[in-house]
């Protein structure tokens, strides 16, 4: 089965599979179109709590699917200011609109020009899913 | 990936599933989804390859002292075209496998056991035929073995027999020959998934000439079409099973596990004679058992998975041999080995990647709580 996997242009990605959008000085993050599809039918998400403080790379939350659990890591660092609860009730958003309805936090940045240098670009990021 | 089997039917899984590696095999793991195919199953019918499993054709005058003394169950009350569910077990009363025994005459039995264990059972039976007058053929790749499960599995499979196939005609755990869309197939009413159905078994197939399995494979497909048939992949197989309380080798079953543990008294006849682990058995059984197979139902948010740890009263009382998200009952289920101190009703705790989450010690037969209508 031949897989194409949608990478908005305008987004960072990270090689965990989660993509980065930045506004201001606010960063909205989720997971690919790759990751949705990998996991498939998610059934619970974990989001991390409002106001927690977050360095890029640790574990920020997790997404469960049927069949296994995967961790979701911080693609950026600082304060997480507002969290996705739709993901509670409704967690198939995940699946459905992983770029739009499916974000799953809202982080205050506080060290961009840095994490920056660990994010990849939507062609970067395509070129890593063809080596997959 | 390299080096991996596929069954006959690859040609199907690849064009239409998700194809992942199961015991060797390139196996799908779904085709649409793990949850509407385990829902098919539950209210219409869906179709499986279990072509991965080992199977093995075991005859001869003294086929039936045989298996009576490598498995566990009684196997000498089998009638012609009878199954029997049944565990062998070693030295020390471990299983070493559970299997389906289908006596097809009096001296000829046909065996399926786990794909995991293809090899380990094959050499396990042959090492103890040795004082036996039997011959012993390994025909898991010669016999393909498509499930057909759900509640209008019959009459989707009706439609391509012109053999009775009702209840009263071939029960659970009957055979009968039959042709299924022009093909020559032993069926029998067995299954993994809790529901009614068959398993239909195609003989003479070579692997490098598959079709005449592909075609079986369309027809079933195409007779449950009306029905809204799916076809089924591993993953809504292990969902299916678990709700059913239905163990999985690796997982419940272990050479380190016995069977009186794992609640499968029913299929351990102590009195019928010798066989393999009876005495260990018989001692195990006078010293009480530690701990036993039950279910877990969660109460918070989390899905219980393999090796997990539980609690009771912060003491550790065992730990998660299965659990999965359950469609049909839309939460976290599990079967866990847990200490004989800990009651049906209370509540435990699940160490879900460090988070401890309740859960209710039920029964692992979850489809009782179903609602029946008859």
């Amino acid at each position: 089965m031949s897989e194409e996997y949608e990478v908005p242009e305008q987004l960072y990605y990270t090689k965990e599979h989660e993509w980065v959008s930045v506004s201001d000085n606010t960063a909205t993050v989720g997971i690919t179109d790759y990751a949705q599809k990998s996991l498939h039918e998610v059934v619970y998400v974990e989001l991390p709590e409002v106001g927690r403080e977050l360095t890029q790379g640790e574990v920020m939350g997790s997404v469960e699917s049927v069949k296994a659990v995967s961790d979701i890591y911080a693609p950026v660092s600082g304060k997480v200011v507002e969290v996705n609860e739709k993901l509670l009730d409704e967690p198939e958003t995940l699946n459905n609109d992983p770029y739009g309805e499916g974000w799953i936090a809202k982080i205050e940045l506080t060290n961009f020009e840095e994490d920056k240098k660990k994010l990849m670009t939507a062609e970067q990021y395509r070129n890593l899913l063809k080596e997959l | 990936m390299s080096g991996l089997k596929r069954t006959h039917l690859y040609d199907y899984h690849r064009k239409h599933g998700k194809i992942v590696e199961y015991a060797g095999f390139e196996m799908p793991v779904w085709y649409e989804g793990i949850i509407p195919e385990h829902m098919a199953v539950r209210e219409a019918v869906g179709v499986f390859d279990t072509t991965h499993m080992g199977r093995a054709l075991i005859e001869g005058p003294e086929a039936v002292e045989f298996l009576d003394y490598v498995a566990t169950n009684d196997m000498k009350g089998m009638e012609a075209l009878q199954a029997r569910y049944t565990v062998m077990c070693n030295e020390r009363g471990g299983v070493v496998d559970d299997m389906v025994v289908y006596r097809l005459e009096g001296n000829r039995f046909l065996v399926v056991y786990n794909a995991v264990n293809r090899e380990k059972d094959f050499n396990w039976l042959r090492r103890h035929s040795g004082g036996y007058d039997v011959r012993l053929r390994d025909v898991s790749d010669s016999v393909v073995m498509i499930a057909v499960q759900g509640p209008m599995a019959e009459r989707a499979l009706q439609k391509v027999s012109k053999d009775d196939l009702s209840q009263e005609s071939v029960g659970r755990f009957r055979c009968l020959w039959t042709e299924v869309a022009g093909f020559r197939v032993l069926a029998s009413r067995t299954g993994y998934t809790g529901e009614d159905g068959f398993e239909l078994f195609l003989w003479d197939v070579p692997l490098e000439k598959p079709d005449k399995a592909l075609r079986l494979w369309n027809a079933v497909l195409e007779a449950g079409r009306e029905f809204g048939v799916k076809p089924c992949g591993l993953g809504a197989r292990d969902t299916l099973r678990l709700e059913a309380g239905m163990c999985l080798y690796g997982n419940e079953l272990t050479e380190d596990v016995n069977p009186l543990e794992a609640g499968l008294r029913f299929v351990v006849k102590l009195d019928k004679g010798e066989f393999i682990g009876r005495e260990a058995l018989l001692k195990i059984k006078s010293e009480g058992l530690k701990r036993r197979r039950v279910g877990l139902l969660m109460l918070d948010r989390g899905v219980p998975r393999k090796g997990y740890k539980v609690y009771k009263d912060g003491f550790e009382a065992g730990y998660v041999t299965s659990g999965t998200y359950s469609p049909l009952f839309r939460r976290g289920i599990a079967m866990a080995y847990l200490s004989r101190e800990v009651k049906h009703g209370e509540t435990v705790q699940v160490d879900v990647r460090g988070r401890l989450c309740r859960a209710e010690v039920t029964s692992y037969r979850f489809l009782r709580m179903r609602e029946k209508q008859f």
